[in-house]
């Protein structure tokens, strides 16, 4: 199937990666912070200055316990920080530069629960997330279906195929894997070339053609398969369909992903191999231009300001951090004490949203927070990634992936 | 970070817009315009001044907007205080009490020349020409052009200027030729915040705007006179919420129905 996204944006912006792989990235240290999983409540299993290998557990969802999180390398815990409601808000892994990683017994995958222990137990289930409301998949449920993401529009996004064609075969038994997990069909969504993986009974190469956001998740999930409450769709990204691959094949995880650091900041933008969590402060720090900078993990457009990399980012943005002009008090006070600026439709902002909703009412709706609203008008295959261009456009005053998360927490609750 | 269709950027787009029609309408009525113009810019910059200390809501260049079509479309023989309360009527009915410009459901110089034309039905108002007319092409392809006015909006009231003509008989293109008509149907028919804004609904609503503006014209109030399209304007932004939430449900119909 082919699918020609008609809206989009192109977002123009300098220090466009070079797409060849710089294997030699040095990262001293990983970290992970608690508020790029979502709600997770966490039961620490390390204390700090343990030692743990690559794949050894360090903390689990306390709600669903089978749910694991594993160190991405090997090396000792530096840091654990608890936040409020238990919630990780941060852990920190120097690394030791051994090879000190944990097998994992990869006999009984033919099975679906097999399968589902094998994910578990490797701490690869986080990867898969579900929607509505863009949580960590549940591993009791069964979704109605699995979209596997392989394009990225994202400004400065790394090429997935040459990633893809380089790991073949871990990419196909990755998908294979997928096929196994779920009853209702797979969606590999690709961009617009030759199908990547042989279309098989339920799993389905979609092409995708078209620019920013047709090579997002929510895109693809509106035109192929709505969720609802009691039907999700969960959905995972290319370098992690890999990584299962390659545990399915090892039985040791691949903590590596291909990242593009990249941005008007970076005086030499390319792709580096580095493990999840990665130190991009350090990473980047001998290739940053003069002056003040912002290191933000993700694209320009939804990324957060950080230092280490997030579960779910393949890309890091160096920008200008821009000086604050000097002003006076007066007009500082008004400015400060203002509401933002309401939005007005033009239609770069119709052209934001990759889904055919009606892209005013819905951001009229959200900015409110009106919940019925936004429901009928279509947010339940939303996340903020997906509002994160419509945010750019209109300038960046009205967050609207954060009046987008408060209308889905309001759904949640209720569920 | 962010890009550029900010609330300002749109507002000072607009306002650069309307500056030859402006010129044009100084021209065609003489210091009046200008006067009328200035008049109005300083009323509204109060009311966003006072709104902006009572209720915290920033200031707009929109005023530059408001104030130029009142110049243009109000070339009588008004004395100040009647300009003032007219202005204020719009400038706080009309857009601030809802939050400011983006807010709002009809457009503030809508809302003053309404009042204007209702509560002082006796000041006779002149209408522009061909110059006034011409002079409101360049500003409307560039709104156009930048997507901050939508085609389907135009096309749509053109559509529908020419079809009520039709239906009573009567020649559209005498419309085209009146300044006050196009200008507007360019800056108060396709204001972006008080039209619609789901796809189908614009051109309904551009289909309702244009017959209106004929129906007006040609049962009422004549082309003489700006009249016909800020009572136009009036009604049919107003109904275009509701042209919006059909639309909605007309489509989600649609998809249910399809989807099975």
């Amino acid at each position: 199937m082919r699918i020609v996204v008609r809206r989009g944006l192109s977002i123009r912006l300098a220090g466009e990666p070079e797409q060849s792989i710089d294997h030699h990235a040095n990262v001293a240290k990983v970290g992970s912070r608690g508020q790029d999983l979502g709600p997770v409540r966490a039961e620490v299993l390390v204390e700090a200055g343990a030692l743990v290998a690559a794949g050894a557990p360090l903390f689990r969802d306390r709600t669903r316990p089978d749910i694991v999180f594993v160190s991405p390398v090997s090396g000792t815990v530096e840091r654990i920080e608890i936040g409020p409601r238990r919630r990780l808000s941060e852990i920190i892994i120097a690394t030791d530069g051994s090879a000190n990683i944990a097998k994992f017994d990869s006999s009984s995958i033919r099975t679906r629960d097999g399968m589902r222990a094998l994910l578990l137990a490797a701490g690869q289930w986080p990867a898969l997330r579900s929607r509505p409301f863009e949580r960590i998949a549940d591993p009791d449920v069964t979704p109605s279906a699995i979209f596997i993401t392989a394009i990225d529009t994202a400004p400065h996004a790394p090429d997935p195929l040459p990633i893809i064609e380089a790991r073949r075969d871990d990419f196909r038994r990755g998908v294979e894997a997928m096929t196994q997990l779920v009853g209702g069909p797979v969606y590999l969504c690709q961009p617009d070339v030759a199908p990547l993986v042989q279309e098989t009974g339920r799993l389905k190469t979609v092409r995708f053609a078209g620019l920013h956001p047709a090579g997002l998740v929510g895109t693809h999930i509106a035109r192929l398969h709505r969720p609802s409450e009691s039907e999700p769709v969960w959905h995972i990204g290319y370098q992690d369909v890999i990584a299962i691959g390659h545990l399915l094949e090892t039985g040791t995880i691949d903590p590596f992903r291909i990242v593009a650091i990249a941005g008007p900041g970076m005086r030499r933008p390319r792709l580096v191999r580095v493990p999840l969590g990665a130190d991009l402060h350090a990473l980047t720090r001998p290739d940053l231009a003069p002056g003040p900078k912002a290191i933000v993990s993700g694209s320009v457009l939804s990324g957060t300001e950080g230092r280490f990399l997030a579960r779910y980012h393949l890309q890091a943005t160096v920008i200008e951090r821009k000086p604050r002009p000097s002003r006076h008090w007066l007009i500082e006070a008004l400015d400060k004490a203002q509401m933002p600026a309401p939005f007005i439709p033009t239609q770069a902002l119709e052209n934001a949203l990759g889904t055919d909703a009606p892209v005013v009412p819905l951001l009229r709706a959200l900015s409110i927070g009106d919940a019925e609203a936004a429901q009928r008008f279509g947010c339940f295959h939303l996340a903020e990634d997906d509002l994160a261009l419509a945010r750019y456009v209109t300038g960046g005053q009205t967050d609207f992936g954060k009046h987008l998360r408060a209308v889905l927490d309001s759904f949640e609750e209720r569920a | 970070m962010g890009g550029v269709w900010h609330r300002e950027t749109i507002s000072w787009l607009i306002a650069a817009a309307a500056f030859p029609a402006a010129c044009a309408a100084i021209g065609t009525f003489g210091p009046v315009a200008l006067w009328h113009m200035l008049l109005a810019l300083g009323v509204a910059i109060v009311w966003q001044l006072i709104f902006l200390w009572a209720r915290a809501q920033p200031v707009s260049p929109i005023a530059l907007v408001t104030a130029i079509s009142i110049g243009v479309l109000a070339p009588g023989d008004f004395s100040p205080w009647q300009i003032i309360l007219a202005v204020s009527f719009g400038a706080v009915i009309g857009e601030q009490i809802f939050g400011g410009w983006g807010r709002n459901i009809i457009n503030a110089a809508v809302a003053s020349l309404a009042f204007l034309y209702f509560a002082f039905p006796q000041t006779l108002v002149a209408g522009g020409g061909h110059l006034l007319a011409l002079s409101v092409i360049p500003g409307a392809l560039l709104l156009v052009a930048t997507g901050i006015v939508s085609w389907q909006i135009v096309v749509s009231a053109i559509l529908g200027v020419a079809l009520a003509s039709f239906a009573l008989g009567q020649d559209p293109t005498i419309i085209a030729a009146q300044g006050s008509m196009v200008f507007g149907l360019v800056f108060l028919v396709c204001d972006p915040v008080t039209s619609s804004a789901t796809r189908p609904g614009r051109w309904v609503y551009g289909l309702l705007a244009g017959g209106l503006l004929a129906l007006f014209g040609w049962t009422d109030t004549g082309f003489d006179g700006p009249q016909a399209v800020v009572f136009a304007t009036l009604v049919a932004s107003l109904f275009a919420p509701l042209v919006d939430a059909a639309a909605i449900s007309v489509a989600s119909r649609f998809r249910r129905s399809r989807n099975g």
